[in-house]
């Protein structure tokens, strides 16, 4: 049984707020950038689910909050563990893929 | 715009000398004794105000501003409610930030005030009827003073006397040559200072000739001392400054909503007051960069001791940054982008061609006293020294001087006889037209022929020179007989031989550093009294791009907008006063540029005080290296180039400790506070807050000396709080949510008490904030792309490590931690190593996706 059982509603909301917050603070940064450009926003939300790539942080964050309430609840450190080394990895993955042209945004 | 100052003045130049006199109610005697003491005590001493060295207000700048004002209050509260641990946890905070910053920048203006210390001037002055050597502080309005060759002029003085006399003003006006002056009235309305021939100022220095003058402004109400006042006043505040002023504002906000916050809803769940208090208080701690003064100073201390070992001198600290951050630099021309004095360029024939007799004719009809050094004439100077760097010296060896017929400014010509052998020669060198009239042929090199046909193509050779910028003077020739006396009369009939094109040459490394400036996107104009076809010559010789030119007479004809505009597109302005140098500066301000501006003179003054950052150059007179911020003490103008390297490197790591502190400080500081109001138990204590706190401090004392991108270095940058604050809130939420998580670990994983909760998150986030700085520290890939400079890779290493053992130490036990589990620690490996690759994978998206810069 979980100790501190009262506890629990509060912390899986407090950290799903969290991520939400993040994931809502990065969709806005996004439309913000996009209209300081005067790039057409129309495909924001669309993009947000259709293109992973861009949007892939977002993703990486709610399977993040999946995972970890997930594995506290069940108090499972191998499901904490292994999930985190799998998205290490992908993460790690994806920055490599992304930076082969980051130089290149850098001079920008 | 401007005060004009041409409106302020006096008009004792369109009268009479005796009037003058008989208005300061003295003579060509001079005044008693009596009445030079009576007059130093009703118009004071010939002294200029001046900004003084001040230990208490260096350290009234490193007390006086909002960290250090919530600090004080909460070490205040502290010591209110006894207590001690907290409130000297605080106390070695401020003592930490005011020690650094008061010793870097009280020893910085410690040397700068040596630099200043100047040999105090004498003049000859005529006191009961005779020429007394007095210290110019002496002199009063109404004392006569006698000034020959070499003398710097002590007061403002109206010239009544005159013999030859010219002056070099190019510290006042900014004219590189002479320039002659008389004792007769002018008709002018409104002058300005290069207009008025009949006056000598204070500061600059007798060329040629000699003379006497009656003092008729001494002190601060001398044009010089008129300039020098302006510098009294504060300094404006830098774009650096502006920005660290709104960042405070951002900081106070947060620290006092979020406290009061914490506080209320501390009370709300039934905590004591004292304890809420406490806690709130030790959040806003928590939440506040107090090291940031001590940053900024140390990283621009540092800067300005690296600058200080290649001769530059750093006279205002906070000066540094805006030197990086500097995407316009305007500069004066004479002795700032040229050498400030006349050399000889080329001595050409009529048909263009170079004339090695015009050399010779030039060193034997010359008036410079030569020895170890010359003196003399800025033109006869500057053909011996053309000469002796081209071993040309002895060619006047087989000559015999005969006859000198000195230079007078009625003739404005000088004449010698030689003899070589058997044939004596009479030379002329002066004023082209004075010297044409008193020729009537030309030599061609080849052939001597009648100079009727060749006068247009001269005197339009002579107009192009002039409008260039160029001095000229022609010499002439005559073999003639020998006789027994010469005089003024054998002037005539000479055969015109060419002339000697005289100019102030671009520095040497001019051309090099603006190039380099370019390179580092700053755009440069120049503003300088000379005319625009001058202005144009030293742009193509060095290097700079023409876009725009405009006058001053036009830029005084626009309104503001178009001010602006002009200001913007320009490349030159001519023909500019020191008000107008100034107005440009603040234009160029008010539309968004961090304005460096380069000068030497006094003229040059009141724009560098009004830059955001001022530069003077080795040559520049005291007033100018008084306004400047930045002075260096030799004459390279590579200090440009290193100076925004180092301004650039200090504000990128500057705006590190910022960007750190504002997002994973404040991220942590809102997680302790959400659970504050949960948890059943403080989640952390007031003093593990304030130690986490030092100990964080601690390893951002080694950002100064950290690697910094290229990137951050090849283009000025801003400090930008809209970027701050956006960045805050995109990554101060990654340190709260491994907070969370971090509470879920300790709460529901290993059923934690309140004392090995408080540890395992200490832990936890001490690891999060100290290591994210590898992350946040560079837009590249950390350690891959992008290595941490050294002391910030061991400080780092060394606080995660000292931080790790802590709860396992006797201080940790004091400070209320207890031993960790071991699966704790590979729980914590694991969430740290996702935590930091996801604050890499936001940080690709804050600013490859969404392209936020910095």
């Amino acid at each position: 049984m979980l100790p501190y059982p009262d506890l629990f509603v509060w912390w899986a909301g407090t950290i799903t707020a969290g991520i939400l917050f993040l994931s809502l603070v990065s969709v806005v940064l996004y439309f913000l950038a996009k209209k300081r450009d005067r790039v057409s926003q129309g495909g924001i939300l669309r993009s947000l689910f259709f293109d992973v790539k861009r949007f892939a942080f977002v993703w990486v964050l709610l399977t993040l909050l999946v995972l970890y309430i997930v594995s506290i609840d069940g108090q499972n450190y191998t499901m904490f563990a292994v999930g985190n080394v799998v998205i290490e990895v992908f993460i790690f993955s994806y920055l490599v893929l992304t930076r082969k042209n980051y130089q290149t945004y850098s001079e920008a | 715009m401007a005060k004009n100052r041409q409106q302020d003045r006096v008009d004792r130049w369109s009268k009479t000398t005796t009037d003058v006199l008989s208005e300061f109610s003295t003579s060509e005697q001079g005044l008693t004794n009596k009445e030079a003491q009576e007059r130093l005590q009703q118009y004071g001493g010939n002294v200029f105000a001046r900004q003084t060295f001040s230990t208490l207000k260096i350290l009234y700048r490193q007390l006086f501003n909002p960290v250090f004002v919530i600090l004080l209050a909460s070490a205040a509260v502290t010591i209110i409610f006894g207590e001690w641990k907290q409130s000297i946890a605080i106390f070695v905070m401020i003592l930490l930030a005011v020690v650094l910053g008061f010793y870097n920048e009280y020893k910085a203006e410690k040397t700068v005030e040596k630099l200043k210390q100047t040999v105090a001037l004498k003049a000859l002055v005529k006191r009961d009827g005779k020429l007394v050597e007095l210290v110019a502080e002496e002199i009063v309005p109404g004392d006569i003073v006698s000034f020959t060759i070499g003398d710097i002029i002590p007061a403002d003085m109206r010239i009544f006397e005159t013999k030859d006399l010219e002056l070099n003003e190019a510290t006042l006006t900014g004219e590189s040559f002479p320039v002659e002056k008389t004792s007769e009235p002018l008709a002018l309305t409104t002058p300005t200072p290069q207009q008025l021939t009949n006056y000598v100022f204070s500061g600059t220095v007798v060329a040629h000739g000699s003379g006497y003058g009656v003092v008729v402004s001494t002190g601060k109400n001398t044009e010089l001392g008129n300039i020098s006042l302006d510098l009294t006043r504060p300094h404006p505040m830098t774009e650096f400054q502006k920005g660290l002023n709104g960042y405070g504002r951002l900081l106070l906000t947060l620290t006092v909503f979020l406290g009061i916050g914490i506080f209320v809803l501390n009370v709300a769940v039934g905590r004591s007051m004292v304890d809420a208090i406490l806690f709130a208080l030790a959040v806003a701690i928590g939440l506040v960069p107090e090291l940031m003064p001590a940053i900024v100073t140390i990283c621009v201390s540092r800067g300005a001791s690296k600058m200080a070992k290649k001769k530059v001198i750093v006279k205002r600290l906070v000066s540094i940054e805006d030197f990086g951050n500097m995407d316009v630099l305007c500069t004066d021309k004479t002795g700032t982008l040229t050498e400030g004095k006349i050399s000889l360029r080329d001595y050409n024939s009529i048909s263009g061609v170079d004339e090695p007799r015009l050399v010779d004719y030039s060193l034997l009809c010359n008036s410079a006293a030569v020895g170890d050094e010359i003196a003399g004439n800025p033109m006869d100077v500057a053909i011996w020294r053309f000469a002796k760097a081209k071993g040309l010296e002895k060619v006047i060896e087989p000559y015999e001087k005969l006859e000198e017929i000195p230079f007078d400014y009625k003739r404005r010509m000088l004449s010698v006889v030689i003899r070589k052998g058997d044939e004596v020669c009479f030379i002329t060198k002066g004023a082209p037209e004075s010297v044409l009239k008193k020729c009537t042929n030309v030599d061609m090199g080849k052939e001597i022929i009648p100079i009727d046909n060749q006068l247009m193509s001269i005197n339009s050779h002579i107009n192009e020179s002039s409008t260039s910028g160029y001095r000229i003077l022609a010499i002439a020739y005559k073999v003639i007989k020998p006789q027994l006396k010469y005089g003024i009369s054998d002037e005539e009939n000479l055969t015109l031989l060419g002339f000697l094109t005289f100019t102030d040459e671009p520095k040497k490394d001019a051309k090099d550093a603006f190039q380099r400036l370019k390179e580092y996107n700053v755009d440069v104009k120049i503003l300088t009294g000379d005319n625009e076809l001058v202005a144009r010559k030293i742009c193509e010789e060095i290097g700079i791009p023409v876009r725009r030119v405009v006058n001053g007479t036009e830029l005084g004809s626009l309104g503001n907008a178009d001010a602006v505009k002009a200001a913007e597109e320009a490349t030159i302005f001519a023909r500019i006063t020191p008000d107008q140098k100034l107005d440009i500066i603040k234009l160029l301000k008010s539309n968004h540029h961090v304005v460096g501006f380069l000068g030497d003179g006094v003229n040059d003054a009141p724009a560098l005080f009004e830059a955001d950052v001022g530069i003077s150059v080795d040559s520049g007179v005291d007033v100018a290296k008084e306004a400047a911020d930045i002075v260096p003490l030799d004459k390279d103008l590579d200090v440009l180039a290193n100076g925004i390297i180092e301004g650039r490197k200090i504000f990128a790591n500057t705006m590190k400790y910022v960007l750190m502190g504002t997002s994973s400080n404040f991220g942590n500081m809102f997680s302790v506070a959400v659970a504050s109001v949960f948890l059943p138990f403080l989640p952390m204590l007031p003093i593990q807050i304030l130690f986490m706190n030092i100990l964080y401090d601690t390893a951002n004392m080694t950002l100064p000396t950290d690697n910094v991108d290229d990137e951050h270095v090849k283009k000025p940058m801003k400090w930008d709080n809209d970027f701050v604050r956006k960045y805050t809130i995109f990554f101060g939420p990654f340190s709260s949510l491994y907070d969370f998580l971090t509470y879920g670990i300790m709460l529901f994983i290993f059923g934690a008490s309140p004392a090995l909760f408080q540890s395992g998150w200490f832990v936890e986030s001490f690891w999060t904030e100290v290591l994210v700085m590898w992350v946040i520290r560079t837009k590249r890939v950390p350690f891959w792309t992008s290595r941490p400079g050294k002391w910030v890779a061991i400080s780092t290493l060394a606080l995660v490590a000292f931080g790790t053992i802590l709860p396992f130490t006797i201080l940790g036990g004091a400070l209320g931690f207890v031993a960790l589990p071991a699966q704790y620690w590979v729980l914590l490996i694991l969430m740290v190593a996702t935590y930091l690759l996801l604050v890499d994978m936001g940080k690709v998206f804050f600013l490859k996706i969404c392209k936020y810069n910095w």
